[in-house]
């Protein structure tokens, strides 16, 4: 379940001057309600226009007991060994109650802000070396000698290891749909984090890395209500509901022509608005690409989640509008469900 | 107001806090966790003994300052942490959303040490393969970025040696009742130090000497309207001779080994400072510079380790004989931390505070003569 800003067009983000401040209490409150909904961890996004990720995540982790973080970051804003440091110290701080959501970045000019000034392809391949070398820390064997093309690091160590009940360094979610991303997510990733797609479509393009051993989640939204009629009304009263004027359209078409990310020009690009049945990418326009939404009744949006798992999707960054709501809604109408289906297919074999 | 007529302003390092005695062992064996419960429990101590912030100090042996700050700030409610950072391990951009982040959170309660590196070798870790006096260079650039954030004028265009930013914004902005920037305090005792502190800084670190031995070296610093502090130790006890039993204690303690790893650290150092001190704990016939003023524990618990000796009465003087020479904050150590912060507050900053409140009414009623 995402944990970022919604109800506000990308534009809206972009052009905001106004300034973004952490509202602590009411975050804390998200994630305990999300502790109640059986949701396992909450993305906390990285940008210009957001608090830092790592240091929000200490300040909600001490706050809470059970929830997980994905914590989103960039390669080429901070050195490896000092973002190991980082997550390590988190890790003994919050018990490793985080994963990581490597992404490459899909904006060159917020990059810039940060002083890179790296191409999309060669951005990936920076962070195939940043990885790398964090995956050299954390295996703690020894000091680490790394000379890359975009890094060099001599007998690097650390101090303080990766603190975890079950693990020797985080879970790596790797965003993106291109071929560098799913290289990288092979490589270095624990699971590939694509948009999502029809099912149909999915099954094939995920193959490679389901048979190289790593998970693949979707990134999407959720509306859903008692009834079809009801989501689907929900849908398009939230389009009406953004106010969207025509000039921020425009800004959105401005700001998917600017990126160089292949999953948001692909999604912007879909011709018709419903994929699937329950598939909707009206919202997407103005939303960006992770606003493609499961629309429909409870039944419906575990039915569709269960086709997902069926070609081999095994996580899922879900957000809503609003998020809350619909995050309790998941956890008491949905969820359920989707328990209850695994439970059938267990006592099923085969 | 000059700075000499303002309260003094007193930190402790957090740096060794669960760890008491780490430099006496070889730098790979110090623990990279320490007890985050005696940590919180030392800042809490620390807000009742009028320290205003702790030193987190960076380093490949310790935990992440920003995170450990964060985590920190969300136990206490006065306390500000000192957070150290140096420029070549993260982007300034980043650094300052970080650090807006923390302050934030926190209600501005955050500062920034800013520290050049002082062993080659462990720059190396970070990837970082400059110079000592690149390093300067390269801060400089990073200072200016930072200051050109926190002025938030529009957005940063930089373009430099060593960093390039285009229209760089961040939308988290400082957040603190009193400023709209952190306190900046620098780190170092060469002369680029000493620059640097005068371009970017508000308040400059260095290690203590005899009073007028470092006149002439921060009075620059004082005429361009910054602070100096001094990074010192402390060991004041009810009488002297205490004090001096309990110099001697230590020294047996630690034992004779650590200067080993001591001499083994300075090889790998590149710290005008630090070299200075070592030469002073080395050259001098008497370990005392000052009667207060003892360089006996350098050998064995490193450069830090310059320790004001003496009963609470004389350790106030001491301090105030800095005060004097326009010294106006002090980052203690001891040993233990807690037990010396404790002291501090209740024997030796009474007769400060004392002092200083008389010497602003003395110069009051000086004036209300004048005008009459």
């Amino acid at each position: 379940m995402a944990g970022e800003a919604s109800g506000l067009t990308r534009t809206m983000m972009y052009n905001r001057v106004e300034t973004s401040l952490p509202n602590l209490p009411a975050q804390i409150e998200f994630c305990r309600r999300a502790e109640e909904s059986g949701i396992d961890s909450l993305l906390t996004d990285f940008g210009f226009s957001k608090p830092d990720s790592i240091v929000l995540t200490a300040a909600l982790g001490m706050a809470t007991e059970k929830i997980k973080f994905i914590v989103a970051y960039r390669s080429g804003l901070l050195g490896p060994t000092i973002f190991v440091q980082q997550l390590n110290t988190l890790s003994a701080l919050i018990k490793g109650r985080f994963s990581l959501n490597i992404v490459a970045g899909h904006s060159p000019e917020e990059q810039r802000y940060y002083g890179d000034f790296l191409s999309h392809d060669e951005r990936y391949a920076r962070t195939e070396e940043f990885l790398s070398i964090c995956h050299a820390l954390w295996k703690r064997n020894g000091d680490v000698t790394f000379i890359g093309k975009y890094y060099q690091v001599e007998n690097a160590r650390l101090n303080i290891p990766f603190i975890s009940s079950d693990r020797t360094f985080p879970e790596i979610f790797i965003g993106g749909s291109s071929p560098p991303a799913e290289k990288l997510a092979i490589n270095q990733g624990t699971c590939w984090m694509r948009i999502a797609d029809a099912p149909a479509r999915v099954r094939a393009v995920i193959q490679p890395a389901l048979a190289a051993g790593i998970e693949v989640g979707m990134r999407m939204a959720i509306v859903a209500r008692p009834s079809r009629e009801e989501a689907v009304r929900a849908a398009y009263l939230l389009l009406e509901s953004l106010n969207v004027k025509s000039s921020d359209a425009q800004g959105e078409c401005e700001f998917v022509k600017k990126s160089d990310s292949i999953s948001i020009k692909a999604t912007y690009g879909l011709e018709t608005e419903w994929l699937t049945p329950y598939l909707w990418t009206g919202a997407v326009r103005h939303l960006g690409a992770p606003a493609i939404a499961l629309v429909g009744s409870p039944e419906e949006i575990a039915s569709a989640i269960m086709e997902y798992r069926e070609v081999g999707i095994t996580q899922f960054i879900f957000s809503g509008w609003p998020k809350l709501d619909e995050m309790i809604y998941f956890g008491q109408e949905i969820l359920p469900l989707i328990r209850k289906k695994e439970m059938k297919l267990e006592r099923q074999p085969g | 107001m000059s700075n000499r007529d303002k309260p003094l302003r007193f930190h402790w390092s957090l740096s060794r806090v669960g760890d008491n005695l780490r430099a006496s062992r070889p730098i790979g064996e110090h623990k990279g966790l320490l007890s985050f419960e005696a940590q919180v429990d030392f800042c809490r101590r620390a807000e009742e003994c009028e320290i205003q912030s702790v030193l987190m100090a960076f380093g490949f042996t310790r935990p992440d300052p920003f995170v450990l700050s964060m985590a920190l700030g969300m136990k206490t409610s006065k306390l500000k942490f000192m957070v150290a950072v140096r420029s070549g391990v993260i982007a300034p951009t980043l650094f300052v959303q970080q650090i807006n982040t923390i302050s934030a959170l926190t209600n501005g309660r955050v500062c920034v040490n800013i520290v050049t590196g002082h062993i080659p070798a462990e720059l190396g870790y970070y990837g970082d393969f400059l110079t000592h006096d690149e390093r300067y260079a390269r801060t400089d650039e990073f200072l200016s970025i930072c200051r050109a954030f926190w002025s938030r004028e529009g957005p940063v265009n930089f373009n430099g040696k060593y960093y390039r930013v285009e229209d760089g914004r961040v939308n988290t902005p400082f957040v603190s009742d009193e400023a709209t920037a952190p306190e900046i305090y620098l780190g170092g005792n060469s002369q680029l130090a000493d620059e640097m502190a005068i371009k970017h800084a508000d308040c400059s670190w260095r290690f203590p000497d005899e009073p007028e031995k470092l006149r002439p070296h921060i009075q620059p610093m004082i005429d361009h309207g910054k602070e100096v502090g001094l990074l010192v130790s402390i060991i004041a006890r009810p009488t002297r001779a205490e004090a001096v039993r309990a110099a001697d204690t230590l020294l047996q303690t630690v034992g004779v080994k650590s200067k080993e790893f001591q001499k083994e650290f300075q090889r790998t150092c590149d710290s005008v400072g630090v070299k200075r001190n070592f030469q002073l704990a080395e050259s001098n016939e008497s370990e005392w510079l000052t009667p207060y003023l003892w360089t006996g524990a350098i050998p064995y618990l490193g450069a830090p380790a310059i320790a004001l000796v003496g009963s609470s009465e004389d350790v106030a003087a001491a301090i105030l004989g800095y005060k004097e020479i326009g010294i106006s904050q002090f980052l203690f150590m001891g040993w233990p931390d807690l037990e010396e912060m404790d002291r501090f507050s209740k024997e030796v900053l009474p007769l400060i505070r004392r002092h200083e409140q008389g010497a602003r009414s003395e110069t009051q009623s000086d004036r209300m003569r004048k005008i009459s």
